[in-house]
């Protein structure tokens, strides 16, 4: 499954939630540099589209709003026992496509 | 929302109705049809414990007790193999809680297998670890057991209890700061979920048991942070409708039990300054529900864990409303 978003839509510094079917995508634009990852935590289920951002050396991090876990936004790796999801984004000019892989997305609530 | 105090009636209403609909979504959390979210799990029979149902749902203490581990612990789903201490703790809470009220051999030889595995997996430092949860706030659900433990008189290896008790309280009173709260820069860099959480699972029930006058100040500073970063909205941590569900439900039973027992501690938390700050934070989580339930955050689809939590944060707040500081202790464990 594809999201399309209009790159305009997402500024740097920007952040936003969108669907592919029942799948929620956090999109950020972090200094220019566009990720997307699975808006469900898998520890608790709290939503990264609230997280902290962090800049470190080995690239973004987001912080789950709720217990502190993060992520990894190139690889969704963390410390904590729990991997997120993150997805390709693909520029084509002014938008830009998400691909959403159909099957192991969805974390249950 | 401006609101000082809410109809006892209007809320024994919603609490009920929000009830109704957990029971009606059994089969989402019910062990009894399958294996679950053991946190989920337990959320759900605080909500039946303090809405006084057990004995209408024993069979639900009973399964959990059926997928206990051999060495005491839970884990966090209920298939899974390894027990971790956080999970364990909640669950163990329940059983010794709800068997207060069931007085089953079985069960009771659960709790004891549970303190059995908190008095294995303590450190040497007095905490407790799991990597699911920042070390704090891992400590303070043993403690809150240990606090139920011996404040209902269970004796298995009571020695042992009280000593490993101590400890972790000795390791959470030294890691208090200097404003009043307890911070983990990785888990809980604001300090406010972690800070509502040591208060009230962990501290507070030591004023209770033992009259602990340095446990007291300690927790009139935490409530004193938490009063201190409540925002404009009644909110804490930018409209984080768990966070604000607990700091509510820590000031209240803080607030009561201190002005009980320890009302020098207060200084001006005490008096007029105290209603409206909780009030106003239960006002946000009335204005935060959804028709099905509450969600992590304004405006989200509801979840069952933070319904749970919203039903558990009405009974109490209908205790704080009745100012009987023993019965909002009971809504801990923290009294018979």
């Amino acid at each position: 499954m594809r999201v399309e978003l209009e790159l305009a839509a997402l500024p740097p510094g920007s952040r936003r939630l969108v669907r592919a079917g029942t799948v929620e995508v956090a999109v950020f634009n972090v200094d220019g540099e566009i990720f997307a990852i699975n808006n469900v935590c898998p520890h608790r289920g709290g939503p990264l589209i609230r997280g902290l951002l962090q800049r470190t050396e080995a690239g973004p991090v987001v912080r789950c709003p709720m217990h502190g876990w993060a992520f990894c936004m190139t690889n969704g790796a963390s410390v904590r026992p729990g991997r997120a999801t993150v997805y390709p984004v693909a520029f084509h000019g002014e938008r830009i496509t998400i691909e959403v892989e159909a099957g192991s997305l969805e974390v249950p609530r | 929302m401006e609101v000082d105090t809410f109809a006892d009636a209007a809320l024994a209403r919603l609490t009920d109705a929000e009830l109704a609909s957990l029971v009606a979504e059994r089969a989402s959390w019910s062990l009894t049809y399958g294996p679950q979210d053991l946190e989920l799990v337990a959320h759900a029979l605080r909500c039946i414990l303090h809405a006084e149902r057990v004995p209408a749902m024993r069979a639900e203490f009973e399964a959990l007790a059926g997928v206990q581990h051999r060495d005491g612990g839970f884990a966090p789903r209920s298939a899974d193999a390894e027990s971790t201490v956080w999970v364990s703790a909640f669950c163990a809470l329940m059983l010794i809680r709800g068997n207060a009220v069931l007085a089953s051999e079985p069960l009771a030889r659960s709790v004891r297998g549970a303190i059995d595995y908190f008095l294995d997996t303590q450190e040497r430092d007095g905490r407790w670890v799991d990597p699911r949860w920042a070390d704090l706030d891992t400590t303070s659900h043993p403690v809150s057991f240990f606090n139920v433990v011996l404040a209902l008189g269970e004796t298995h290896r009571r020695a042992d209890v009280e000593r490993a008790w101590r400890a972790g309280l000795g390791f959470i009173l030294a890691a208090q700061a200097g404003d009043g709260g307890w911070y983990d820069a990785e888990f809980h860099p604001s300090g406010v979920e972690i800070t509502a959480h040591l208060i009230q699972d962990a501290l507070v029930a030591a004023v209770l048991l033992e009259g602990r006058a340095d446990v007291a100040s300690s927790c009139a500073r935490g409530l004193g942070k938490l009063r201190s970063v409540q925002g404009a909205s009644g909110s804490w941590d930018d409209d984080n409708v768990d966070h604000t569900m607990d700091c509510v439900r820590s000031s209240m039973l803080v607030a009561r039990l201190l002005a009980r027992h320890a009302p020098e501690t207060l200084g001006d938390l005490a008096g007029g300054s105290e209603p409206g700050w909780i009030d106003r934070g239960l006002a946000w989580i009335l204005a935060a529900k959804n028709p099905s339930g509450w969600p992590d955050f304004p405006g989200m689809e509801s979840n069952l864990e933070r319904s749970c939590d919203g039903i558990d944060t009405l009974i109490k707040y209908r205790a704080y409303l009745g100012r009987d500081p023993e019965r909002l202790a009971r809504l801990w464990g923290y009294a018979r």
